[in-house]
């Protein structure tokens, strides 16, 4: 199994490195919400001196720490996989004995998340630089307890990208689903604005949603914003989302090879 | 009347392909609508907890909202459709039969994939400035308005001239096929008013990838914050960079040799 990792990882790798350009294009991209968010609220909170006891310098550390919590979290599934199922390339990895989702792709996925981090770490260093945040809450049992927590939490990401993407075994549309999904992120993860500034009503559904364990819950756990006692509870929530994710994905997924009937075939 | 004709034509035929996907139209316009709503909330958030956003109220950022819907529409039913196909003759070198045909060949370049559905965005972003303009108050007269316009059409006509050069370029570089990417990349930065951002953000969206010229200048003058002589550089602008853009095309043209040659 460690071989075919490692195989698998040396194929992916060489692939994403060949698309250097486009990364950087995809990086840049990515990078230009955050940092309009952070300028927007670090204005609003310096003309009013706080926005509900946020100063600037949190809306600063908020974004910044978004800027990686967001790149370990997020992941393409769709995109690099979706077209296999639609226009039946997928049958070639099918054959295979390994699970084409959970060995070839999350390694892509991986690979591809390596090499924009490369990439967003010369430009985070500038943008620290610009906006001079002052991190002297962060610790290092923060960073500690948040990097596992990040990659549980990309895992809950990619099981359900995973289970969206799979529906292409039934539906063309499944780009529409992915957009609507997204969207749910936007509303409940606190890539907007940190969740205490978001209305009531969002903030109560957002609690129990697996959305806020992408980028609020790591954020916070980084900023060393939380007691032991929101700690644990984030990690419990992270075990039963990872596990209510998996079993959807994993169930999807077999309805829909079951369904699968390759184009051309 | 010759180019009018052409865009009918246009119009027809992408009214047909569209229609053989008619269940997509529609997921496309919930969509659309999903992320107004979104658009409105956020700007609701903002709003909850400030007064003003750099000075601009509420109803103001509904009308740059209009805006940059504007030129989101512009990118989506024109730029993008048209750059791949584009994109796709430079390499394939079936754009010689754009250029034996008997029309100019940016105005064909231009105008030959329409998302025609979008259409339905324009309305919805003039909606949206109108309604942004009420809200702002009775302080607006109608000279505001007018330089408005004029700087809302000139700032698109910045922009189109920017993509314009943007894949001429491919003439000169035949890899350069990311070459839209990047203006799509800080459009973004169009949904408020570029006076909120740090300078070196400012100085990009304003001078190096124009969104600001196209988005926060015409609300500027609706504003009534622009001189009139700042007025005049701006319609200029805009006049100039459509004047450059059509020399780089052209020069590009001469460049071009055909795939197979």
């Amino acid at each position: 199994m460690f071989l075919i990792f490692k195989r698998l990882w040396q194929v992916n790798w060489a692939e994403q490195w060949q698309y250097r350009a486009n990364l950087l294009m995809y990086l840049l991209y990515w990078l230009v919400s955050p940092i309009i968010y952070l300028a927007v609220w670090t204005s609003i909170a310096t003309a009013n001196g706080d926005v509900k006891g946020f100063t600037a310098n949190d809306f600063i550390t908020y974004y910044m720490v978004l800027l990686i919590c967001d790149q370990v979290t997020s992941n393409i599934v769709i995109h690099t996989f979706g077209y296999k199922i639609q226009d039946g390339s997928l049958s070639g990895e099918l054959i295979k004995p390994i699970h084409p989702m959970l060995t070839n792709a999350l390694v892509n996925n991986v690979a591809f998340k390596i090499l924009t981090m490369f990439g967003l770490t010369p430009i985070w260093i500038i943008l620290f630089f610009l906006f001079q945040p002052d991190f002297s809450s962060v610790t290092l049992t923060g960073i500690l307890l948040a990097i596992p927590a990040m990659m549980l939490a990309f895992l809950i990401g990619y099981f359900q990208s995973a289970a969206i993407t799979a529906l292409a075994f039934w539906t063309t549309r499944v780009y529409s689903i992915h957009e609507f999904y997204f969207a749910l992120i936007l509303l409940f993860s606190g890539q907007f604005v940190p969740l205490p500034l978001m209305p009531q009503l969002i903030q109560d559904i957002a609690q129990y949603l697996p959305f806020q364990l992408m980028l609020y819950y790591p954020i916070q756990l980084i900023l060393g914003n939380l007691s032991t006692e929101q700690i644990i509870q984030g990690y419990v929530m992270t075990g039963v989302w990872l596990v209510i994710s998996w079993l959807i994905f994993n169930w999807v997924w077999r309805k829909g090879v079951k369904k699968y009937s390759a184009v051309g075939a | 009347m010759h180019s009018l004709k052409l865009i009918y034509a246009f119009l027809k035929m992408n009214i047909q392909m569209s229609l053989a996907y008619r269940a997509d139209t529609v997921v496309n316009i919930l969509l659309n609508l999903m992320w107004l709503g979104w658009e409105l909330l956020s700007l609701n958030i903002i709003f909850s907890n400030t007064q003003t956003l750099g000075g601009w109220g509420i109803g103001e950022l509904i009308a740059l909202l209009g805006v940059f819907r504007l030129v989101n529409t512009l990118m989506i039913a024109l730029i993008w459709p048209n750059t791949e196909k584009f994109n796709q003759s430079i390499r394939d070198g079936s754009m010689d039969y754009t250029i034996l045909q008997p029309a100019n060949s940016m105005f064909l370049v231009t105008f030959s994939r329409i998302t025609v559905w979008r259409f339905w965005d324009l309305i919805l972003a003039i909606i949206l400035i109108v309604i942004g303009i009420n809200m702002s108050g009775d302080l607006i007269t109608a000279p505001q308005i007018l330089t408005f316009i004029l700087l809302a059409l000139s700032g698109i006509i910045v922009i189109y001239s920017l993509w314009i050069v943007l894949i001429a370029l491919t003439f000169w570089f035949t890899k350069f096929d990311n070459n839209v990417t990047i203006l799509q990349a800080l459009l973004d930065a169009g949904r408020y008013p570029a006076t909120v951002y740090p300078v070196w953000l400012r100085v990009i969206v304003t001078f190096i990838i124009p969104i600001a010229v196209a988005t926060t200048i015409p609300l500027q003058a609706l504003r009534g914050e622009l001189a009139f002589n700042q007025v005049l550089i701006f319609f200029f602008i805009g006049v100039a960079s459509f004047i450059i853009a059509s020399r780089v095309w052209k020069s590009g043209l001469k460049r071009y040799s055909g795939a197979s040659s």
